[in-house]
């Protein structure tokens, strides 16, 4: 070769790969990598981080900014994911991802927001998240009020006409789900025949599950957005009193925990922001985790978190700058975006997206999806 | 009727575990005057040790057994390496001490094992009912009630009929004459580990049986629990932490059954006032240490 032609060929090749207009750009992560809700953000963070990388590959968000991430361990302490949020938006990163919760994520939005950065929770599932920070605040999960319309729609397709639903005002999640899923299924025109409270973390649910049993006539299902170690314990005791009626759950029994219960978890339906169904996108996903990492994923949290690069890099190429009110505008007007779970849709939202949420069963100690849709935005309730 | 004879049964299998767990508390304290928040983690070893077990599918008792002696192993290794250097440090050293410990140990099974919760199913046979007349008595309640009466018997019977356990008495009331009669402090305070391990181990099995996965974070709510029992019965009794513990299962239970609605979110908030009532009541404790310690 030629050093005249060798020297043509090495230009077009540093042109074609590295557009010298690259600029790169810091994503702050004040999340919580320790603590009570590493067991969320950890895996989020996980998702998160492979699909900067795949972006990065690729030339970056919108195809001109590289990524680089800047990640903070809050300890899943609000008064250290505000200091986080300080330090990243004066480093001044151009997106904010704060925890999958909704008090440390308001208070790292009051942060960003002024400073116009375009804030996500990983996994916050509190519909009021955006609204209580503002208009630079998002959402990427399902929200409670969400999955409950779902939950209500499948309880009035499968006939049901009366429910009891078991709540604790311990934490937003466990007490507003259970209460949306109330409006909407009486809205549809079921009936509500009681409802129980319990308290997190208590080994003892006798007295609920007596106070069940002593309905007459007995509720056709009983809805509740328990999870471990609380739903084991209530579901072992449930079905120890003889009560039959079929258990409706949301997103927070989405482990293996559930499905080793055994036979007495046979029939559960439960929401979940993704399930791997053979040849869906997500079992795609799940594969090629496996061969990168060796393990499989142990949570579909590895999956959303892996989807919000990827909604950050739908915004960027709408907007064509990772300027804020530029940005925030072109994530608040996303629609259809393609993601490892489903369709993920801003415009028309409070920022708190529009999404595919998934129903399975459990039979035989394995979940089955049996439903992939977006709730009607009608049938779900007010925040 | 029915339902008040259900509830006693609720209430006597929540303050059995209640009671070996305050059991375990008061074992260390009455000995070395610490409090050690590091002993809800022990069951959290104890935990993992049974999921690892039944992941590599040792027998159901096996796996029970390697639960208890990973706890006890864990408890020795603390006292070694934690404790015992910080010996000569006062109550708050101490205190502080174990709230390292327990942070540390959190966060490795965080970071090294997972942050998510690991399932630890238990045999069908377990899961069942036994109906006696009218009452539906669920077999883990009724295993709880059986193990713990078993456990607080052998131990009565080890502190009362064996040297080391009769050492371990005698150092509870006084160290200083303990040594001066030629028994190794070391020793008599490694066996108090040692039998805080096997507690926490045996309360781990019946804590992990109700809930059916085992997490990073588990042990954290029933320390809390245990150090309450501790108190109400007595810090540094152990006839005290075996009443204390049953009178916080009898006083959560019937508070969970008896209240109207409405209060029922509030049900920690009666206990905890029952709490200081007796406290008012008895500042000691139920049955207060033969020399008493408030700590």
């Amino acid at each position: 070769m030629t050093s005249f032609r060798f020297a043509v060929l090495a230009g077009a090749m540093f042109f074609a790969a590295a557009p010298a207009l690259a600029e790169d750009i810091t994503i702050g992560l004040a999340t919580a990598q320790t603590g009570g809700l590493a067991f969320a953000d950890q895996p989020s963070l996980v998702g998160f981080k492979i699909a900067v990388d795949e972006i990065n590959a690729r030339g970056g968000l919108g195809g001109k900014y590289k990524i680089t991430l800047d990640i903070k361990d809050t300890r899943t302490d609000t008064a250290t994911t505000v200091q986080a949020a300080q330090e990243l938006v004066a480093a001044g990163v151009k997106v904010l991802i704060t925890p999958c919760d909704a008090d440390p994520s308001i208070a790292a939005g009051q942060i960003s927001q002024p400073a116009q950065i375009p804030t996500f929770t990983f996994c916050g599932t509190t519909p009021t998240i955006p609204d209580a920070v503002g208009d630079y605040m998002f959402g990427t999960y399902p929200a409670d009020n969400a999955q409950a319309a779902i939950l209500a729609e499948h309880a009035v397709a499968k006939g049901y006409k009366t429910g009891y639903i078991l709540k604790s005002p311990d934490s937003a999640y466990t007490l507003k789900l259970p209460e949306y899923f109330a409006q909407a299924f009486t809205k549809k025109g079921g009936q509500m025949l009681g409802e129980g409270t319990y308290t997190m973390g208590q080994q003892d649910f006798a007295a609920e599950v007596t106070k069940i049993k002593a309905l007459n006539p007995q509720p056709d299902f009983i809805m509740t957005a328990a999870y471990e170690p609380d739903f084991p314990a209530f579901l072992q005791q449930l079905r120890g009193a003889g009560i039959t009626a079929p258990v409706l759950g949301s997103d927070g029994i989405d482990s293996p925990t559930t499905t080793g219960l055994g036979a007495i978890a046979d029939g559960i339906v439960h929401t979940t922001a993704g399930f791997p169904s053979e040849g869906s996108k997500l079992a795609a996903f799940y594969e090629s985790f496996k061969t990168a990492t060796g393990n499989a994923p142990e949570t579909v949290y590895v999956a959303t978190g892996y989807e919000i690069p990827y909604i950050i890099d739908a915004a960027v190429t709408a907007a064509g700058t990772m300027d804020g009110p530029a940005l925030r505008d072109a994530i608040a007007n996303l629609k259809d975006v393609e993601v490892v779970t489903g369709k993920v849709t801003y415009a028309g939202t409070n920022r708190m997206p529009s999404r595919d949420i998934t129903l399975v069963e459990i039979q035989g100690g394995a979940r089955k999806s049996i439903l992939l849709a977006t709730p009607n935005p009608a049938d779900v309730p007010a925040p | 009727m029915d339902l008040v004879l259900q509830q006693i049964v609720n209430a006597v299998s929540l303050g059995g575990i209640y009671a070996l767990l305050a059991l375990g508390l008061a074992v260390v304290f009455s000995i070395v005057s610490l409090i050690n928040f590091a002993h809800g983690e022990l069951m959290t070893v104890a935990g993992y040790g049974m999921f690892f077990a039944l992941a590599v599918s040792l027998p159901f008792p096996l796996a029970l057994l390697l639960a208890v002696s990973v706890a006890v192993i864990a408890a020795l290794l603390t006292e070694r390496f934690a404790f015992r250097p910080m010996r000569k440090a006062d109550v708050t050293g101490l205190l502080l001490t174990s709230f390292a410990v327990s942070a540390i140990l959190r966060v490795i099974f965080q970071n090294g094992i997972s942050a998510r919760p690991k399932p630890v199913p238990l045999p069908a046979g377990l899961t069942g009912v036994v109906e006696i007349g009218s009452l539906h008595i669920g077999i883990v309640p009724l295993l709880s009630i059986v193990t713990a009466a078993l456990s607080l018997a052998l131990l009565l019977l080890f502190l009362k009929h064996t040297t080391l356990g009769k050492a371990m008495r005698a150092a509870a009331e006084d160290f200083e004459v303990l040594r001066l009669m030629g028994i190794k402090a070391n020793r008599v305070i490694a066996m108090a580990f040692a039998v805080s391990g096997v507690l926490a181990g045996i309360a781990a099995v019946l804590w992990i049986a109700q809930r059916g996965s085992v997490d990073p974070l588990m042990g954290f709510v029933p320390v809390l629990k245990a150090f309450v029992a501790a108190v109400i019965g007595g810090l540094g009794s152990l006839s005290g932490a075996v009443a204390g513990g049953f009178a916080l299962g009898i006083l959560e239970v019937l508070f969970q059954a008896f209240l109207p609605d409405a209060a029922l979110p509030y049900r920690d908030a009666f206990v905890l006032s029952f709490v200081i009532l007796i406290l008012v009541w008895r500042p000691d404790g139920l049955i207060p240490a033969p020399v008493s310690r408030r700590s």
